[in-house]
């Protein structure tokens, strides 16, 4: 506190002395809310990328602000908005555009895409996660912390149930197939080892969203004004993931818990997990066995929502605020830079040329894991984001969770789901 | 009167009944405690394997104190406490006293006013308090976190009803000793009061140590924030979830209030009992 004021008072003092030096050099505070509590490897390299732009950068003050997980950051976002002090610039869910663009509260990047340099650096980002960045023809967030669902599966436990071990199931087919193998009972009939995990809890929607698309249809239109929970594709794809615990039990029934899944693979509970890369660093520091990465199967084709988390520029914020962000966000988005990232966190980086980087690609050949998440890319679709979305998001959540519990039948819960998502989005198609 | 109180008093099958419900009640409410207990002290593969003879550990608790400025986040948390406490047993005093003890005009509609401000539930007020602590220009400090909470509704109207079981013979009899009004709030209202103060000063102290999205919100800086906004660094489901550490991060956080309700058992639960607060 007392530093900072020193550091103001000194501020004045030389721009009372040489104002016009002062007003050419004068200081651009930009804070920065980044999702995460202090702490912690991501903290360094976050406060890092701040130091080093701030020298590259001298007049700009980049100032990272922990916001704790996603939801707590949007909330802390949302508030500093309505009291009318937001951040300058903030990394947030992708999926909260609608969110922020109904609350007026960021601007979109094409009025600061200025020269043919910009516009190449804009080109550069794999289509996949522009899908959940762009709404009504402009680019509203730029993606930074993105990541895909991926399937994990157990080496060790392949060769027990005598599968080839380097061949992950590439079909829904063979994923049953498999999992009815590495299925096993005790002489009791109780399941020791499950075949296949999928979780469940908290954003149940969003794993699901690859069954979907697997199936044939995303989950809502490019506008956002639009869900399609009650097609038949959709209420197909809910019916294979009920039918993996209720039918052929080679799945734990009812809702498996999303952040103990990991753990689950780790202590051989399971022989294949679906879940985020995102865990990749997790999983090979933690599974004392060979695991292997692998795109989840196809179904009609293959397929995988995209997550994670968007860059926004906030409306209420001088133009030389918006610039310095702006430039910030070039700058920590450069392949060089994106490589380091994703081999530090385990995002998926997010410009073709980053997997171009030397350091990228020797990280890939020693670890080809880390390539995964890329190829499937190609097939990788917008996470579900609508207006409203929490709400919209909540009535499949519950959907899903009353099929895979049992207290609904997919097709029954599935038109539920749709019935309140139509009541929340009419309002949003004028 | 004997034969109504033995009725109250649960004899054979009841008083079975009750011991079985009040054990099971007590050990639903331990377990996850001792989940805790005994994932923070075991190397990670025990944390859901119970075998008698794992071995024990430190390691987690190692671990969670350096994953965050923790020692910062404590004595933050500890400051915010206790200013909070002290200001809301100054204001909540003098305006109990007033309330208890003289008629003034408009004290019913002012004290109506207070009992709605029981009814609001203070997260409803988050967006209110953030822009009025930025126009203060107090955000991210250890004061703008406490501050909305310090004039304490409940607080006045539980020692207001304190106050108004004090016999007027007690203070009439001050006065005529010779003392003022503040005096005889001093020396009559206050020591009377005590087992109201101790039980309030817990709720507040446990609701304050506890307290985690208005902290979150209104603070950006190690410098200001508490434990609870601390303890969210272990939430990162992106990354997995290490119960170990986690568990060993809540028994860090928690400790110091639980230390100090066992050392202070009896006096909170007699206070509780005295003061009518369950």
């Amino acid at each position: 506190m007392l530093s900072r004021r020193l550091r103001q008072l000194a501020a004045a003092a030389a721009a009372a002395a040489v104002p016009v030096l002062a007003a050419a050099q004068a200081t651009v505070e930009v804070p920065f809310f980044y999702p995460i509590a202090v702490g912690g490897p991501i903290t360094k390299i976050i406060d890092g990328f701040a130091a080093d732009f701030e020298k590259e950068n001298p007049g700009v003050k980049l100032k990272p602000i922990y916001t704790g997980s996603y939801q707590d950051s949007i909330a802390k976002a949302l508030t500093s908005v309505k009291s009318g002090d937001p951040p300058v610039t903030s990394i947030l869910l992708s999926t909260d555009m609608y969110t922020l663009i109904d609350e007026d509260a960021i601007v979109p990047f094409d009025d600061l895409v200025k020269t043919p340099e910009d516009k190449a650096w804009l080109a550069g980002f794999y289509p996949g996660f522009m899908e959940n960045s762009r709404t009504g023809g402009k680019t509203w967030g730029i993606p930074f912390q993105r990541s895909t669902v991926v399937l994990y599966w157990n080496k060790e436990m392949f060769k027990e149930a005598g599968l080839d071990p380097n061949r992950p199931p590439a079909t829904w087919q063979e994923q049953l197939d498999y999992a009815q193998k590495l299925t096993r009972r005790d002489a009791s009939g109780k399941v020791t080892q499950w075949g296949l995990q999928i979780p469940s809890s908290g954003f149940p929607y969003w794993l699901f969203q690859g069954l979907a698309i697997q199936n044939g249809v995303n989950l809502m239109n490019a506008a956002g004004t639009e869900t399609y929970y009650d097609r038949p594709e959709v209420i197909g794809a809910l019916q294979y993931w009920v039918d993996l615990a209720r039918k052929h039990r080679v799945h734990p029934e009812g809702i498996v818990e999303w952040g103990t899944t990991p753990k689950d693979f780790f202590e051989r509970k399971m022989a294949m997990m679906w879940t985020t890369t995102g865990n990749l660093t997790n999983v090979k520091n933690n599974a004392k066995f060979d695991f292997g990465v692998a795109m989840l199967p196809a179904g009609k084709q293959r397929g995988s929502p995209t997550g994670g988390g968007n860059f926004y520029i906030f409306k209420k914020s001088t133009p030389a605020q918006r610039e310095a962000a702006f430039k910030f966000i070039k700058w920590v988005t450069q392949p060089a830079r994106a490589a380091q990232w994703s081999i530090d966190t385990g995002y998926v980086a997010v410009s073709q040329a980053a997997y171009d980087t030397p350091a990228m690609k020797k990280y890939v050949s020693e670890f080809p894991a880390a390539a995964v998440a890329r190829d499937q890319l190609p097939y990788a679709k917008a996470e579900l984001s609508t207006h409203d979305n929490q709400r919209v998001t909540k009535a499949l959540n519950d959907g899903l969770q009353a099929a895979l519990t049992g207290t609904k039948t997919p097709e029954a819960a599935m038109r539920d789901a749709q019935r309140e998502a139509e009541r929340l989005l009419r309002a949003h198609r004028r | 009167m004997s034969a109504s109180a033995t009725v109250h008093e649960p004899r054979g099958a009841g008083r079975a009944l009750e011991s079985v419900a009040a054990w099971t009640l007590g050990v639903l409410w331990i377990l996850p405690l001792a989940y805790a207990v005994w994932t923070a002290f075991h190397p990670a593969e025990f944390s859901t394997r119970f075998v008698p003879g794992a071995p024990l550990t430190l390691d987690n608790f190692v671990k969670a104190w350096n994953a965050a400025p923790f020692a910062r986040y404590f004595v933050n948390t500890v400051v915010l406490v206790t200013t909070i406490l002290a200001a809301q047993l100054v204001l909540v005093t003098l305006a109990a006293y007033a309330f208890a003890r003289y008629r003034f005009p408009g004290d019913d509609v002012a004290f109506a006013l207070v009992l709605v401000q029981l009814m609001i539930m203070p997260d409803v007020l988050i967006v209110e308090n953030y822009r009025t602590m930025t126009v203060l220009g107090i955000k991210d400090t250890i004061l703008s976190i406490g501050l909305p909470y310090m004039a304490s509704a409940f607080g006045i109207f539980l020692l207001r009803q304190t106050f108004k079981t004090v016999p007027r013979e007690l203070d009439e009899a001050a006065r005529v000793e010779g003392c003022s009004s503040l005096q005889t709030l001093w020396k009559v209202y206050v020591p009377l009061a005590k087992p109201t103060y101790v039980a309030y000063a817990l709720v507040s102290v446990s609701y304050h140590w506890n307290n985690f999205l208005w902290p979150l919100i209104i603070t950006e800086s190690v410098e200001s924030r508490p434990v609870t906004v601390g303890l969210q660094v272990f939430a990162s489901t992106d990354q997995g979830i290490d119960w170990s550490i986690i568990t060993a991060a809540t028994l860090l956080t928690t400790g110091p209030l639980l230390v100090a309700f066992l050392l202070f058992q009896r006096q909170f639960v007699q206070s509780f009992m005295r003061a009518g607060i369950k």
